[in-house]
């Protein structure tokens, strides 16, 4: 009866031994991804808006990003 | 002879004030005999923007409390922008519709505006961040991104639009986060008329909906209507009376709570000043005022009345900075 139900098991997924852990493991990957995503997102894009703004021409001072005039 | 109607992609018109973006064939004197090249139509307005004249008239930001926004330009395409509010804010509790909530908040912001990428971001004083992302691919397809992300968890928001321009269509293909997906397209049928439907649907809730849009605009007046299958049926109607006024009205429905809404709106585009105003089936009144006192120094007022729920909302504020 465990025979059958493992050759069962194996005729369902066709592909590889641990195919339900796959699928699984590249959604926890993925969502560990989005994750850090975020937390990269929410932290740098403002310092990417003004990196890029400095570097664009004509080359405002680092003064100018502080300075209220 | 098909040419100088073709020819309506270079207009050399004074842009009109209430934007109305699609290149309309110039009002020659060979109006009446005006032959429709159905191969040479003008490209539609973006799906999201069907209504925009409508919009622009009858919502504007009011606001209540005090409103100061600064904005330093280090360069043509990068600024700064400083901004505080203090004042009370609506937010939507469970129990009794809306609850006010004094709030005071600092946000700093960064803008950098290039013909093929422009990238805005704000961030508030509690660690929440508006961005917006907009780049050029290619000449055809543009991506745009979205997003409001917050420190607190399962409560950031995203959304990535991917846009194709062809020469009298436009698609677009959204993602955003909780599984949301959704294309629009929408189709210019005749010089005046355009024609668009969109779907979505959201995977966390396995909703899907469907919805379509018509769009007709003259250069002197734009009417939308949009049915969808959520139940909501939007109508709207903007005259333009003259360079400087412009009349907009607005009906919606919305059959699954038997909502009705109807406003009726003006907006009067001066040399000095912008005054929109509105009345609603609500019983509220409404207007908003731009005042420009000087180069680039412009007050704000606001007042939003509420006769049925008794609620009166005023705010004033400065903007500095173009």
């Amino acid at each position: 009866m465990a025979s059958r139900v493992s050759s069962k098991g194996k005729g369902k997924a066709g592909r590889g031994p641990d195919d339900g852990s796959t699928a699984r493991c590249v959604k926890d990957w993925s969502t560990w991804a989005m994750k850090k995503a975020k937390v990269v997102a929410h932290y740098g894009f403002i310092p990417l808006i003004i990196v890029i703004g400095m570097n664009s021409e004509p080359k405002p001072h680092l003064s100018q990003l502080v300075s209220p005039v | 002879m098909g040419s100088s109607v073709g020819d309506a992609a270079a207009p050399p018109l004074p842009p009109p004030p209430v934007g109305l973006a699609v290149a309309l064939p110039p009002k020659a004197e060979d109006k009446s005999e005006r032959k429709v090249d159905y191969l040479n139509l003008p490209c539609p307005v973006p799906f999201e923007e069907i209504q925009r004249e409508a919009l622009m008239s009858l919502k504007p930001e009011l606001f209540e409390g005090l409103r100061f926004d600064f904005t330093k330009g280090l360069n043509q395409k990068f600024s700064l922008s400083h901004s505080v509010f203090m004042g009370s804010v609506e937010v939507p509790s469970p129990s009794s519709g809306a609850i006010k909530v004094p709030t005071a908040h600092y946000e700093f912001g960064a803008n950098f505006l290039d013909p093929k990428l422009m990238l805005i971001g704000r961030v508030l004083t509690d660690g929440r961040l508006n961005a917006r992302v907009k780049c050029d691919l290619t000449d055809n397809l543009t991506l745009k991104i979205n997003a409001q992300l917050t420190n607190e968890p399962h409560f950031s928001q995203g959304m990535f639009n991917f846009d194709y321009k062809s020469k009298d269509f436009r698609a677009q293909y959204q993602m955003g986060n909780n599984a949301f997906y959704g294309a629009n397209y929408i189709q210019s049928v005749t010089p005046n008329l355009s024609l668009g439907s969109e779907v979505f649907w959201l995977g966390h809730q396995r909703k899907s909906g469907i919805g379509f849009a018509a769009r007709y605009n003259t250069d002197k007046m734009v009417a939308t209507a949009q049915v969808a299958s959520t139940g909501i049926v939007a109508l709207s109607y903007v005259q333009k009376v003259s360079e400087k006024v412009s009349l907009a009205s607005d009906f919606m429905y919305n059959s699954m709570t038997r909502d009705v809404i109807s406003s009726f709106g003006y907006d009067y585009i001066l040399r000095q000043c912008r005054l929109r105003g509105k009345l609603d089936s609500n019983g509220c009144v409404a207007a908003f005022l731009e005042e420009r006192l000087n180069m680039g120094v412009n007050f704000i007022l606001s007042a939003e009345i509420d006769h049925q729920k008794k609620d009166y909302k005023f705010g004033f504020g400065m903007t500095v900075g173009e």
